[in-house]
């Protein structure tokens, strides 16, 4: 190891997080080259390929090393919290119809197309573009693509690095939820903690909000299997040797590495394409069940699974590092230059989805993560069970049904959808809340819960 | 496709399979039916069409996950289901197949998990007694 691993957790989560691998990984991205500070674990950590699920990792720009398995397969897997006009009364009396029309718009994709349908031409705009390129055709506000992470749109992307395989994946899939942990939330704001901070959010008690949860579908997942590749084949010549192939990567200042982080800027452009698309098709759902007056704007959308360069003081000096968040969010504090104006006096919006059954959190950013954790923490409650043990003994009728007496409507494309997403397959939320609270990394602004979820 | 093909695997957040062949190729074969039932029904397929399918990589273990991507980009990207693999050719570091199946329809091969992608995670490819024995993950 070349550096130690530093994990951010309260005692019962620690004796969740020993029981899988996701400790181990954490020090094998210890060992990577020009590792900067700690290989960081946040409270909502779980066993991954490669790196961690929960985990952070910065890199030197100069002599580090950048890892595709370090961003995961889902490049710029990311949530966009959307407030409406509408409270909860409103919403409730309808919410049947509403989830049902949701889910006729929003397809999650499982088996089929997407309702984007745009030309090998559009798509390279799109990869350069991503939710700017989707506003100026019409899937959007303007004030969408200024309400996202990056502008919705990160500079340094090349269509070019980017191979026809994952162009013909992405391609029918964009504007798909997608399935797996990826859902559309209607929920309701339940606790406001910080109400300077939800005023300038735009957040209030009792108001329905949407949050949604998605990424760069299968053209993402094709350019990290494809760059994994290339960075294993390339290993030998940068003399790099890792205790685990699926951490395979390669220094940022060489051909492999600035290929791939071209790539991935393009294919973190695609899913902000993909949300933005998504967010279109809500507002259509909505007017549709409440007609014309109700409102819908973009709170934020953060992404969780990307590489960024970004300038941290590191042992008494300023550095260019590349941070690895792999199931991680971004969380810069009040001040920082890369907030929307009307957000800056509180920090950055962050936002935690729970499990469907429970809760998800609105976040503001603090300046405990600009100083600990490279800007960033925690991105969800954390998996506790396997897919197939969530399975086991569960009918997917009888779960749908206890949640519907919960007040919770769940729709899905998928019978395992829903078995495999139940909220005891996942950590206590508030748990890993309370740790970032504590910490300083993050501070509560307000706690939402679920009305009606649409999952592949 | 017989019941001691392949069975499923646990991991935390998605999920793997354990596949077995009296051979090399069978097992490749089986460890792609694997996947495929991860990700549909691969039984509901008809065998209408037939898809030929090479791949070269570096040495078995990145031949298995390269040919398992092989599959996997045919099935989301070409959108072919299939029911059956014919290896044709094989050695350590290529393979030549032949996909049996068709244009995929949701309506009829069911859908179930989306398969993002074949990771290195603890992968295996070992001999037990007279069978091989393939472990590989999937991040879905």
């Amino acid at each position: 190891m070349r550096t130690d691993v530093m994990v951010y957790a309260s005692e019962a989560l620690m004796a969740q997080i020993r029981k899988d691998l996701s400790l181990e990984q954490a020090m094998n991205v210890a060992t990577l080259p020009g590792i900067v500070g700690s290989s960081l674990a946040m409270p909502d950590i779980h066993q991954g390929y490669g790196f961690p699920i929960g985990g952070v990792a910065a890199m030197d720009c100069g002599e580090g090393v950048v890892s595709p398995g370090g961003v995961g397969f889902d490049i710029n897997c990311g949530v966009r919290l959307v407030r409406t006009t509408l409270e909860e009364g409103a919403v409730r009396p309808q919410l049947r119809e509403l989830v049902e029309q949701i889910f006729r718009d929003v397809p999650c994709g499982v088996g089929g197309a997407g309702f984007v349908k745009i030309g090998a031409r559009d798509l390279d705009r799109v990869l350069v573009e991503g939710a700017r390129w989707m506003v100026k055709n019409g899937f959007g506000e303007q004030r969408d693509a200024d309400f996202s992470e990056a502008g919705g749109a990160l500079e340094g992307a090349d269509p070019a690095a980017v191979s026809e395989r994952a162009r013909e994946r992405g391609l029918p899939q964009l504007g798909t939820l997608g399935s797996g942990n990826h859902f559309l939330e209607v929920q309701y704001v339940e606790e406001v903690h910080d109400e300077t901070a939800a005023r300038a959010y735009g957040i209030f008690r009792g108001q329905v909000v949407v949050l949604i949860h998605s990424g760069s579908r299968g053209l993402g997942h094709q350019v990290c299997t494809d760059y994994v590749s290339v960075m294993n084949q390339s290993m030998g010549k940068h003399h790099i040797s890792l205790p685990d192939r699926q951490l395979a990567c390669g220094p940022i200042r060489s051909e492999e590495g600035e290929r791939y982080l071209a790539a991935m800027c393009a294919a973190a452009n695609f899913a902000w394409a993909n949300r933005q698309a998504i967010l279109h098709f809500l507002r259509g759902a909505f007017q549709r069940i409440f007609g014309g007056g109700a409102r819908l704007d973009l709170v934020y959308d953060v992404c969780h699974n990307i590489a960024k360069r970004e300038r941290y003081e590191v042992e008494g000096r300023r550095r260019e590092v590349l941070v690895h968040r792999k199931g991680a969010t971004r969380a810069f504090p009040a001040g920082h230059r890369e907030i929307p104006a009307d957000y800056r006096a509180v920090g950055q919006p962050v936002f935690i989805p729970g499990s469907m059954g429970t809760a998800s959190w609105v976040l503001a950013g603090c300046e405990g993560a600009v100083r600990e954790t490279f800007g960033s923490v925690c991105h969800g409650a954390g998996r506790l069970l396997s897919r197939t043990a969530a399975r086991k003994g569960r009918n997917a009728r009888e779960e749908r049904d206890k949640l519907e007496e919960r007040g919770i409507l769940v729709r899905s494309e998928t019978r395992d959808g829903i078995l495999e997403e139940l909220p005891e397959a996942y950590k206590n939320v508030d748990e890993v809340i309370e740790v970032v609270h504590n910490a300083g990394l993050a501070r509560k602004v307000a706690r939402l819960r679920p009305m009606g979820v649409i999952k592949g | 496709m017989g019941p001691r093909d392949f069975e499923v695997l646990e991991h935390p957040a998605d999920i793997g399979f354990r596949a077995f062949g009296g051979t090399l190729p069978d097992l490749f074969a089986h460890s792609a039916l694997a996947m495929l039932s991860i990700a549909a029904d691969p039984g509901a397929v008809q065998p209408k069409g037939e898809y030929p399918l090479a791949v070269e990589s570096g040495d078995r273990e990145s031949l298995l996950v390269d040919w398992l991507n092989e599959v996997l980009y045919w099935f989301d990207g070409k959108r072919v289901a299939f029911r059956d693999f014919r290896v044709t050719q094989f050695r350590e570091t290529a393979i030549e197949a032949v996909g049996v199946g068709e244009p995929r329809d949701a309506a009829r091969h069911g859908a179930r998990l989306i398969v993002k992608a074949v990771t290195y995670h603890q992968l295996k490819i070992e001999r037990r007694g007279e069978l091989w024995v393939a472990e590989v993950y999937l991040d879905i």
